[in-house]
């Protein structure tokens, strides 16, 4: 084992293991986190699950046709705003750099806008010169539902004054712990299905169907985002988690690798040792 | 009393599940009360004090935002925030109205800000009342 001294694989040994700590604690975290947001996406889902089915109903028995938000707009000039949920922190496998590249594929040849949430999908953004509405929610990890809601507020005001013709969400959906997918879904203009078969069910509203709807529709929208939100984070620590653990992993098949190394130079020393004196050089 | 399935959902998660006898609820167009046997009926929530009487004792809350939707017999209380008198931090409140307050009177304060401020304001106001008990 010569060119190779014990002492220079003992130093990589010793590096590795810091790694190793290092790796490791980092997946206790995100594992930990990982609870956390799943338990936030549990909560947090009948409240929209209501609210859609409130609107479901209306634009079931709605009978006059001038219901904001639900015509989808044709023309040349097809302005879309992306809502792009991103983490704050790198280290999570591929989950920022997923999001990022269905987007950038998505918007290619759009007149499109970015609201970026979570610092990575900001930076991403500036690097890339990509036109963004603002930035001020580079923190993904902070975020409440009032900000959802200020957010969906913000865009819902600006599609009914035609700055946007088309309102987009982009998330990580939060399959299992182990498979987080990105994707994409279309918040304004509202596709419900009005089913035609359904019962009309005799609702009074209050002060009125179509107040009712203004009202809620933007509502509902800041729960959606709230929701993706919760998804997302909950997708990142499961990201983080795998990354983290392949990478402990591999920290110790290095270190497996290098301790053998280390023996076999060890080995060599004592048997050229042996050697030496037994010639009496 | 008769009493009626109550289900409040906040984002947050449930913030109450069983049998209401009466419930009372700020909507944008006046507080709105409701009772066993109430016909079907939806209405956005305003900001205000909302009154749930469960086994004869009343409780309050402050509530803010969202629906109120009665289906069938069943309610659902759908608001953005409720926070229960006894949880409502009282010095937070008062904090937050003082700043807001502030904001109000600072001569420089932008129009976005003004309206952000007074929005807070309110939000504080409800807590506090709520908190103290007094309408």
């Amino acid at each position: 084992m010569a060119g190779v001294s014990t002492k220079e694989i003992k130093n990589r040994i010793r590096s590795m293991e810091s790694t190793k700590q290092i790796t490791k604690a980092m997946e206790m975290v995100a594992a930990s986190k990982l609870r956390h947001a799943q338990a936030k996406i549990i909560e947090s889902r009948p409240y929209f699950e209501i609210i859609y089915s409130v609107i479901q109903d209306i634009v079931r028995t709605n009978q006059d046709e001038t219901l904001p938000y639900l015509t989808p707009r044709k023309g040349a000039a097809h302005r879309c705003a992306y809502v792009v949920i991103a983490g704050d922190r790198g280290l999570a496998g591929g989950y920022n750099s997923n999001i990022l590249k269905l987007v950038t594929a998505q918007i290619k040849d759009k007149d499109a806008e970015i609201l970026p949430i979570g610092k990575k999908a900001v930076d991403y953004f500036h690097a890339h010169n990509i036109p963004m509405i603002h930035e001020q929610y580079a923190q993904a990890e902070t975020m409440g539902v009032g900000d959802c809601f200020t957010v969906a507020k913000e865009l819902s005001r600006g599609f009914d004054e035609g700055r946007y013709d088309e309102v987009r969400l982009a998330y990580t959906t939060f399959v299992s712990v182990l498979s987080q997918r990105p994707d994409t879904m279309q918040l304004l203009p509202l596709n419900a299905e009005g089913e035609e078969n359904a019962e009309k069910a005799d609702i009074l509203y209050e002060p009125g169907r179509r107040e009712v709807f203004e009202k809620i529709t933007p509502e509902y929208i800041g729960g959606v985002i709230y929701g993706a939100l919760c998804e997302s984070r909950a997708s990142e620590q499961a990201a983080r988690r795998t990354a983290m653990d392949t990478a402990t992993q591999n920290a110790d098949d290095m270190i497996a690798d290098l301790s053998l190394k280390f023996n076999q130079a060890r080995q060599a020393a004592i048997t050229q040792e042996i050697t030496e004196i037994v010639a009496g050089i | 009393m008769k009493s009626f399935p109550l289900k409040v959902v906040t984002p947050d998660g449930l913030a109450f599940d069983g049998e209401a006898e009466e419930l009372v609820v700020r909507t944008t167009s006046g507080d709105l009360g409701i009772m066993a046997g109430h016909v079907n009926c939806v209405a956005p929530l305003g900001m205000g004090r909302a009154m749930v009487v469960t086994e004869g004792k009343k409780r309050y809350a402050a509530c803010m935002g969202g629906i109120l939707s009665v289906i069938a017999g069943e309610v659902r209380l759908v608001p953005t925030t409720f926070e229960w008198a006894e949880n409502i931090d009282l010095a937070r409140a008062e904090g937050a109205e003082a700043r807001a307050r502030k904001m109000l009177e600072d001569k420089n304060t932008s129009q976005i800000e003004i309206r952000m401020a007074e929005a807070r304001l309110r939000r504080a106001l409800v807590r506090e009342n709520v908190a103290s008990g007094v309408r």
